[in-house]
């Protein structure tokens, strides 16, 4: 059966994380190591909601002088809400597929 | 500041390496997110974190490339896939050009013999040789595969490699010292990589799976139509470019010291009919479907 744009786990661990806190910015390396997506996952789910419009990006002043400026990212309203909507949607498959026992342990 | 091991200084040297490589295998338009990317592997805690973190620059390029061949018109994505075909036919073709003398050196400096001849089964080798080609062989050929972003031939000597291995470990554990039926064991490794590679294709193509990019709908598809399937038959086109230069290449070899008996002969019938049904199958999926009637092949 065809899976419909962004409810991958990956994509919906994003948009979980980003949700939590929709109006601030988000550096790529800590949104990796919150999800625990490698950059070659990260990046292209990234760069598929910022083309749909669900994510604006902003690149910012270093911490540190010498370091390259660094892209950040958080949910635009029409993409939180839509987030919103999608995580709702696919939460009550999620949860049944958590819910299903272990073998053995009853 | 710690003191970075000689090892930890490779891997980050490695990484940064890799990530200037990377931005010159994107147009300049696309290099925001490799920007991205790049700009944060400077907070990595040390060198394995900061390379692993750049490998993923790789599997973004791709999807960047990928991206970019999409969004181009048609004339111009006509044009891409003819240099994707090129790359991909130069990848395999180089990966036979360092192969062949890859043998003859290897058999040289291990004091090996290579025979081509009637004894049972055909070619022997030592095990060493024949594993430690193969697996550089692959390894090689993926990696020209890469350079040239010749996907195709990525994937397929993916599954060379992975094949030639397991060939290669199942003799070493055998303690067989000769490789006793080598064409035969070849070719079957040769079919392995084609249904693998062409599975692979057709996995990656399934309509309306999670890509990278946005769904691509052509003119003239209903909703939720099937995305066209020609890209698949361009694959199978490739992979039976890939097979009959193979096939060419180890002939060639074959004969050089005599002719092919029968032996070679059946094994080569089995290649040219699995080689002539892809081609039908390429040709009647291509003729069969409404979408190549419509110029937009996509």
């Amino acid at each position: 059966m065809p899976r419909l744009p962004n409810t991958s786990p990956q994509t919906l661990r994003v948009l979980e994380l980003l949700l939590e806190s929709p109006r601030a910015w988000h550096y790529g390396y800590a949104l990796s190591q919150l999800t625990g997506l490698k950059s070659g996952t990260l990046y292209p789910i990234l760069m598929r909601l910022a083309d749909q419009g669900w994510l604006e990006t902003r690149w910012a002043e270093p911490e540190q002088p010498g370091r390259p400026p660094r892209h950040t990212y958080r949910l635009t309203g029409e993409g939180a809400k839509r987030a919103r909507t999608k995580l709702a949607e696919v939460a009550p498959s999620r949860m049944t597929r958590r819910l299903v026992p272990v073998p053995g342990s009853r | 500041m710690p003191t970075l091991s000689f090892v930890e200084r490779f891997a980050d040297a490695l990484a940064g390496r890799l990530l200037s490589w990377l931005q010159g295998r994107v147009a300049p338009g696309s290099r925001e997110w490799l920007d991205a990317l790049s700009a944060e592997a400077e907070c990595a805690d040390d060198g394995w974190q900061r390379l692993r973190w750049a490998l993923g620059g790789v599997s973004l390029v791709w999807t960047l490339n990928e991206r970019r061949h999409e969004h181009e018109p048609t004339r111009s994505t006509m044009r891409a896939r003819f240099v994707s075909g090129i790359a991909n036919i130069a990848a395999i073709a180089g990966w036979y050009a360092v192969i062949i003398p890859a043998t003859y050196a290897a058999t040289y400096f291990l004091r090996c013999h290579l025979s081509f001849g009637y004894q049972p089964g055909g070619c022997q080798e030592h095990p060493f040789v024949f594993g430690s080609i193969a697996i550089c062989g692959g390894a090689l050929g993926i990696i020209t595969a890469l350079a040239l972003r010749a996907r195709f031939a990525a994937y397929w000597w993916a599954v060379v490699s992975v094949c030639n291995t397991m060939g290669a470990v199942w003799y070493l554990r055998s303690g067989i010292a000769d490789l006793p039926r080598y064409g035969a064991t070849q070719s079957s490794m040769l079919m392995a990589a084609t249904v693998g590679v062409v599975l692979a294709a057709v996995m990656l193509e399934t309509p309306g799976t999670e890509t990278a990019r946005a769904p691509v709908h052509h003119v003239g598809d209903g909703a939720g139509a099937p995305a066209s399937s020609l890209s698949r038959h361009r694959i199978t086109a490739q992979v039976t470019a890939g097979a009959i230069s193979f096939a060419m290449v180890d002939s060639l070899i074959r004969m050089r010291d005599r002719h092919l008996v029968a032996d070679d002969v059946n094994h080569y019938a089995i290649l040219a009919c699995a080689m002539f049904a892809a081609v039908l199958a390429g040709l009647i999926g291509r003729h069969g479907s409404p979408l190549s009637t419509k110029g937009n092949i996509g």
